[in-house]
């Protein structure tokens, strides 16, 4: 090569360098875009749905004396059980609340002013009686929730400069409110109810330890069942399977069943579960294996990538000291896959966590006050309680929603915690 | 620049073009040399090896013999790694990977219905090219295969058995305050050595060793070497290395393989000072394309 | 002053090699320098005997050099040495062969002092060469003890003789060529003593070479045909 040739190369690199440099500018700036974008949509959700919700995790109660005669409650003096459940608390409520505003004569009027006190408070008194039935005849004092237009009005969701006929919340009422408020028997509390009831048609009496009960019930089903299936299905074919046109057919099929939609799996758990095997509707177990059937593939498909990636170096090293198949893949092989198929797994649960269209075909999605207790009770998960709610009318269930979106994000965050913290448990260097 | 470049002609389009491989290998000849010794830990007699249709290894017959270092020598893909993996079955792990012949351990046929794989293993132990110690201490790495055979009765028994493993392996001393460390902790050479400490925890009658050093600087090669050389007087020891300088250095005798095929066997001094067959001479020259 | 270690390679083996093989040039050597000195003494004291003894030990030092250039080829071949492994080796070939040639010579004289004790009225010219045959005795002795301490000082020093003892060939050839034209009729005795006295020259020329082979060894550096006071200058 010339000298002259040598520089002409120099030369012609030179100039195609700058382009490559360019390329290269614009690539990172495209890819720095991609980030900022995604990044300032996760942003806005998160931030709607905190703004949303945060309000919901406080609840507005009121401060009444309420006197428990035996005449209102419609009991005698030594009531039993039953008797005092079947008892009318809320008249016991209205008493005490005239009792305030002794003004109020009008039917309407009171009708309104009722409306102040939730509908659910006199369960709440009922409880409280029920507890201690001395207080019968007593009279004492006791902070009850609100009700929901009172609670959205506390919270300024009501515009009062509107005209009176195009708002739930009336100027007396209004009126009731601010003078409860200068006597400060009105207060913001956090909603323990919130955390501590199942479902209700009152939003402010409505709380999620049903759904949240549901979904874990649900999801240790899911869990129990599709873990060691899947691991078992995974070592098996990738240890031990003959490779020939079977495992390659059932290959495939685990590929192809990992991308069916979900609701079918729904239709066959409704079909098999319920109606050939009788199972309960709307039970975590159904649900769970559900989930199970929905999962499995997720599973068995990152674990396989995760034995397959154990170097082929370890099972030379365990096979040359003697070590069966077996104790090559339980003592070596396994042990290195671990922290691979356990990010499948929580995967594959975090999905599971988060499904509701199979759920909705096994009735899942009726409306259950009482909290499951057993895998057989009827129950709802997280994500179908937020579906109901989302479809409720009243003020104080958007924030409900937004509130139980917020709880799924926090289960689903504490799971991957679990699954980085399991992973940096197993994990070794080879 | 003006010159138009010829192409380089090319041995193996050449070879492939004109000839199948199983001409080529009849046309290798008889094994120069003698294969067979006095008294043979074991004995390879017409072994061949097919993987699928394709046959890696010709009618090879090899005896290696007790307390000497053999080695076998030979370009990439003439089979000697493929050989050495027969002899303590772990080709067993290759489906597709067919042996035929007999191949003998004491008098005993590995490949008998009778014999036992792992326990064969046991027996056979191996060293590998890439050092790969389990990712646990390395106290667990030498005791896992004693372990595995029950051949300790207690604890004291199995620190014993860590402890000389790990002595013999000439390691000892640079990792006996650190015995609960991983093995992944060590450098190349050491783990190299800490993979032999393993193999001999076994106490296995054979080592074989495929291309032990090929993933070590010099330094770590030359103890590995040395190591070789102390073990030689209890142990059989095959080994596979694409160094001839390595394999004139720790073998007291060579095998040259090439294409499958066993060209010579012989003392390693003669090998590196007399070759007999042109094949054998063209690649400890440095003469092969 | 470099100094010379052929030990303490990570390949034991290795070292047991080198050390056997410079073992063997030890020997090789004495046996060398007890032929020297048996061939001298066979022409001095016209001994028939010992004279036979040197041409029986001259197959033994062939048989050694045949042994240690096997044992050089192998470890050649099976250790590759470098630096200074190299040139050990490579000064052991060499000195083999000079030594090969020494006991060559010494043999030269057993045969002769054998051919000369045969003889009737053989002139004492021999007895000339006793103080010849001391220096080159003391040389070859001196060369091989550089050699196997390896002692560049010495093999300098010892190098240095050279001059002298090529001083004294030609003194004693003049010698031998004054003893023929005297009396022509003992040309082929004095001619034999002067054969004798080449050879104990030849032999201090030997032992001049193995002297600059174990500089070679511990230096690097190859002083043949060059100027030794000034190599000695530079390198010590």
């Amino acid at each position: 090569m010339s000298a002259q040739d040598k520089r002409d190369t120099t030369e012609l690199v030179q100039s195609s360098l700058q382009r490559r440099y360019a390329r290269e500018k614009r690539f990172r700036f495209f890819g720095l875009a991609a980030i900022t974008a995604s990044l300032t949509f996760l942003a806005v959700l998160l931030i709607t749905i905190t703004l949303r919700g945060l309000p919901a995790f406080k609840q507005t109660f009121i401060q009444l004396d309420i006197t428990l005669d035996a005449k209102t409650l419609g009991t005698d003096e030594n009531p039993d059980t039953d008797a005092l459940r079947k008892a009318n608390y809320n008249g016991t409520i209205k008493n005490s609340l005239l009792a305030l505003f002794p003004d109020v004569k009008k039917r309407a009027d009171k009708k309104r002013l009722y409306k102040l006190v939730s509908n659910g408070a006199q369960y709440d008194l009922q409880r409280k009686v029920m507890a201690d039935p001395s207080l019968i005849g007593e009279t004492f004092t006791i902070w009850l929730p609100v009700g929901d237009d009172t609670n959205g009005y506390i919270q300024g969701n009501i515009d009062t400069t509107l005209p009176e006929k195009k708002r739930r919340f009336k100027d007396n009422q209004v009126q009731w409110v601010e003078t409860l408020k200068e006597n400060n028997q009105i207060e913001r509390r956090f909603n323990y109810t919130f955390f501590e009831r199942g479902d209700s048609r009152e939003p402010e009496m409505a709380g999620i330890k049903g759904s949240l009960f549901g979904s874990m019930l649900t999801l240790t089903v899911t869990l129990l069942l599709s873990f060691p299936v899947a691991v078992a299905t995974a070592i098996y074919l990738e240890e031990f399977a003959p490779k020939n046109r079977w495992t390659d057919i059932i290959e495939v099929n685990i590929n192809n069943l990992a991308a069916v939609p979900s609701i079918v799996f729904g239709l066959l758990g409704l079909a098999i579960f319920i109606n050939f095997f009788n199972l309960p509707r709307s039970a975590p177990i159904v649900g769970g294996l559900v989930l199970s059937l929905m999962t499995l593939p997720t599973i068995i498909i990152s674990a396989r990538a995760a034995l397959k990636s154990v170097p082929p170096s370890i099972r030379d090293a365990a096979l040359g000291v003697g070590a069966s198949k077996l104790q090559v893949v339980f003592h070596h092989v396994l042990p290195l896959a671990m922290p691979g198929i356990l990010t499948g797994t929580i995967i594959g649960m975090a999905q599971a966590l988060g499904e509701t269209a199979p759920l909705l075909m096994i009735g899942m999605v009726a409306f259950i006050v009482d909290v499951p207790t057993s895998l057989t009770d009827p129950a709802t998960v997280l994500p179908v309680q937020i579906y109901q709610w989302a479809d409720l009318p009243e003020k104080g269930f958007v924030e409900k929603t937004s509130a139980a979106i917020m709880v799924l994000l926090a289960f689903l965050i504490m799971m991957n915690a679990v699954a980085v913290y399991l992973r940096r448990k197993f994990e070794r260097k080879w | 620049m003006n010159e138009e470049v010829t192409p380089l002609p090319s041995l193996e389009q050449d070879q492939t073009s004109e000839q199948t491989i199983e001409e080529i290998v009849a046309s290798l000849g008889e094994t120069v040399g003698e294969p067979r010794v006095d008294d043979p830990k074991m004995s390879v007699s017409n072994v061949n090896v097919f993987y699928a249709e394709k046959q890696a290894i010709f009618g090879v017959d090899l005896d290696i013999a007790n307390n000497e270092v053999i080695s076998m020598i030979g370009p990439s893909g003439c089979g000697k790694s493929t050989l050495l993996r027969c002899l303590n079955r772990m080709n067993d792990t290759i489906p597709i990977c067919k042996v035929t012949g007999e191949l003998m351990l004491d008098g005993e046929d590995i490949y008998g219905k009778d014999t036992d794989p792992v326990l064969l293993r046991a027996r056979v132990g191996m060293v590998f090219q890439k050092p790969n110690p389990f990712p646990k201490s390395i106290y667990e790495n030498v005791a896992y295969g004693p372990r595995l055979h029950g051949l300790n009765r207690n604890k004291a028994d199995l620190d014993d058995i860590v402890v000389n493993s790990l002595k013999k392996a000439g390691i000892y001393n640079e990792v006996k305050n650190r015995l609960d460390e991983s093995g992944t902790s060590l450098s190349g050479g050491q783990q190299q050595r800490l993979c032999i400490a393993r193999t001999i925890a076994c106490s296995p009658e054979v080592i074989l060793m495929d291309e032990p050093c090929s993933a070590l600087d010099p330094i770590a090669t030359a103890k590995i070497e040395e190591l070789i050389d102390e073990l030689r007087e209890n142990y059989a020891i095959a080994i596979v290395t694409h160094s001839m300088q390595q394999a004139a250095r720790v073998s007291q005798r060579t095998a040259y393989f090439h294409l499958g095929k066993l060209v010579e066997v012989g003392d390693t001094d003669t090998i590196f000072t007399n070759p007999s067959h042109e094949l054998t001479e063209n690649y400890i020259t440095g003469r092969f394309g | 002053m470099r100094t010379f270690n052929p030990e303490g390679h990570t390949a034991h083996a290795f070292d047991l090699e080198l050390n056997e093989v410079k073992h063997k040039v030890m020997t090789m050597g004495g046996l060398v320098e007890s032929m020297v000195h048996n061939g001298l003494e066979a022409l001095l004291t016209m001994d028939q005997q010992i004279g036979l003894q040197v041409t029986e030990d001259d197959h033994k030092a062939n048989q050694l050099e045949l042994d240690i250039d096997e044992d050089c080829t192998r470890i050649l071949a099976r250790r590759q040495p470098a630096a200074s492994d190299l040139r050990l080796v490579i000064t052991i070939i060499k000195t083999i062969t000079d030594l090969e040639r020494i006991g060559d010579e010494a043999e030269k004289l057993g045969r002769i002092a054998v051919k000369l004790s045969n003889e009737a009225n053989v002139p004492a010219y021999y007895k000339d060469l006793h103080h010849l045959g001391e220096h080159v005795k003391v040389m070859l002795r001196d060369a091989l003890d550089a050699f196997t301490r390896m002692d560049v000082e010495a093999a300098f020093h010892t190098a240095a003789k050279d001059e002298a003892i090529d001083t004294e060939y030609s003194n004693f050839s003049r010698l031998m060529i004054t003893h023929m034209m005297e009396n022509p009729a003992n040309v082929s005795h004095a001619l034999d003593v002067s054969w004798c006295a080449r050879s104990l020259e030849r032999i201090a020329d030997h032992a001049c070479n193995i002297c600059e082979y174990v500089i070679y060894l511990v230096e690097g550096q190859d002083i043949r045909h060059s100027n030794l006071d000034e190599m000695r200058k530079k390198l010590l």
